[in-house]
């Protein structure tokens, strides 16, 4: 046993040899010695610069180390494996998964079965071909509405048709006279939790003169709908009301810079306008609750203001240039971007304006 | 002072795990410390709470500056000058000292933002970077969100720096001694304003005789007429 067994230490002594010669050819591995000759030897750069180089590492060695936090650490930065050692590090549980979604029950999330307008309302005649083909039409959409006006009616007794005009103008008016004037707490009674994000989202930051100036047509209700939402008493009522009006508007920027429209022009106004209420809450209230903006409207005018397409900002890379190149391409750079600047309009940017026909 | 070393060690943990885990730590442990055995008493060291991104209650670091981009000025009538607009923007925590990053602030001050951006890919300092990513992101916000129409007719009207977070260090020293290292950050502030660059951001270079003048009319000034 023995014999076997110190024959085993000579071949393991024979396995390890030649490995430190090899170590020792590899740079990487040298003796101890040579490996400092190499650390010594400078590079001077201009940050790098001491008059006396050679105790560089102890230098380093007076200063204690510590781990400094990355202050402008981004979570999203973090990958997965690091997050979790951390936190096993710590002794954290990890957050629980947010499962939820938060919806509104006091709305519906949308239109159902939408009015569609006719296509030319307000300047075709009746007389016209397609103008008696609509009011054809128009006839045969009704027995439902009627329904729905009925259903309506048994909730809510002094529900009619021909007075509901004047309550939804004056809901109107109030949405958007509290939306130019950013109450955002007096608007929710006049707009729904579906409306709100949409008339709301971007006048933070702008200051909107609007003003109703006069109804050219009396508000007619078109179209009358009533759904229910999970259960059978849950309902809810939807009506379209056809507004014809003069109004004015004006937007201006942060800056008090006229944006879009005039203070001094007025406009024609032709809106399809949905109202909805819970009916089956007793203390349900008509509410704005979306516009219908047709496919066959035209497009908008665009906007007064020049800027630049996403599509040519990728279609260039970031590169560096060296000094010449930068400079010429300064020097040129305002030639090429107004080439690249085009006119086109900014919906996003814009409070929802009315839909002007 | 090791102590000290090891709280700093567990910072950056503390800074990464976002605000809901700090909150369930601070409520928790206090209790449960103070009872452990002395083993496990060094290994979860009280310093949970305390030593996080935001150990000091208050420290939220710089607000007021980006409020002023909330502010909506009144609408100007048709014949007025329209407004100039302007945008403010920060970096805040990065990892530099104040006292350097002055050299660059104060650099770029009153330069059009082409005339900045091309100067910076020149200084050889680390803070640069920084400046040149601030001035850029704000350049962008100015054109998206604050209505400026031409992201090259802007100039820097404001630029300055402020002093962030430093994190106390020991330094060895001979006969067993030892000194004290800063380990410092910095905000950098920028308002970009729309047009172009005045001719002189600060005061106009005066001639000697301008000065002369200046000086012998304040000394006039001085004297009061019909006294002693």
């Amino acid at each position: 046993m023995e014999k076997i067994a110190s024959a085993k230490t000579c071949l393991k002594l024979l396995q390890v040899l030649p490995g430190v010669q090899q170590a020792a050819t590899i740079p990487g591995g040298l003796a101890p010695p040579l490996q400092n000759l190499i650390q010594m030897q400078q590079v001077r750069h201009r940050q790098t610069k001491h008059w006396q180089p050679e105790f560089k590492r102890l230098r380093k060695l007076k200063f204690v180390k510590m781990d400094l936090p990355n202050l402008r650490e981004k979570q999203e930065d973090i990958t997965k494996e690091e997050m979790r050692s951390r936190m096993k590090e710590r002794g954290v549980l990890p957050p629980r998964p947010w499962m939820e979604r938060p919806f509104h029950i006091s709305c519906t999330g949308g239109i159902f079965e939408a009015y569609v307008p006719p296509e030319g309302d307000g300047k075709k005649s009746i007389i016209s071909t397609s103008g008696a083909k609509q009011k054809l039409e128009f006839l045969e959409k009704k027995s439902k509405s009627l329904m729905a006006v009925r259903k309506i009616r048994s909730y809510e007794e002094s529900f009619g048709t021909d007075e509901f005009g004047a309550e939804a103008q004056d809901i109107y008016i109030q949405a958007h006279t509290h939306m130019a004037a950013k109450e955002k707490y007096k608007i929710r009674e006049f707009v729904t939790e579906r409306c709100y994000p949409e008339m709301m989202h971007n006048v933070k930051d702008k200051t909107i003169r609007w003003k109703f100036l006069q109804s050219l047509e009396p508000p007619r209700v078109v179209h009358a709908r009533v759904t229910e939402v999970i259960t059978k008493e849950n309902q809810f009522a939807q009506v379209t009301v056809r507004f014809h009006s003069q109004q004015m508007l004006a937007i201006y920027d942060r800056f008090g810079r006229l944006m879009h429209g005039s203070e001094i022009l007025t406009k024609d106004v032709l809106e399809y306008v949905v109202f909805e209420k819970h009916i089956s809450n007793e203390y349900g209230k008509w509410r704005l609750h979306d516009k219908i903006i047709p496919d066959w409207l035209p497009a908008k005018e665009p906007a007064p203001i020049t800027y630049r397409l996403i599509e040519d900002m990728e279609e260039e890379p970031p590169k560096e240039l060296s000094a010449g190149e930068e400079a010429k391409q300064l020097e040129t750079g305002s030639e090429q971007s107004k080439e690249q600047l085009q006119l086109t309009t900014p919906v996003e940017s814009r409070a929802k304006p009315s839909l002007t026909i | 002072m090791h102590k000290v070393i090891r709280q700093m060690g567990q910072l950056r943990l503390q800074v990464s795990q976002g605000a809901a885990l700090l909150r369930s730590r601070e409520t928790g442990n206090p209790v449960v410390i103070s009872t452990a055995p002395p083993a496990l008493q060094v290994k979860s060291l009280h310093t949970g709470g305390m030593l996080c991104a935001k150990w000091n209650k208050y420290n939220y670091g710089p607000r007021k500056w980006l409020e002023y981009n909330k502010t909506v000025h009144p609408p100007q009538e048709t014949d007025e000058e329209p407004r100039k607009a302007y945008v403010c923007h920060m970096r805040n925590n990065i990892k530099y000292s104040p006292d350097k990053m002055w050299y660059i602030a104060a650099f770029v001050r009153g330069m059009s933002v082409d005339e900045a951006l091309k100067q910076l890919n020149f200084v050889l300092k680390k803070g640069a970077t920084d400046v040149k990513e601030t001035i850029l992101e704000a350049q962008q916000m100015a054109v998206e969100r604050h209505n400026v129409e031409y992201k090259s007719n802007l100039w820097i009207a404001e630029s300055f720096v402020g002093k962030g977070r430093v994190f106390k260090g020991v330094r060895r020293h001979a006969r067993g001694r030892f000194g004290k290292v800063e380990y410092k950050h910095c905000h950098y502030f920028v308002r970009l304003e729309e047009g172009e660059p005045p001719q002189h951001y600060y005061q106009e270079p005066q001639t000697p005789e301008q000065q002369y003048e200046h000086w012998l009319e304040q000394m006039r000034s001085r004297k009061i007429i019909n006294s002693l």
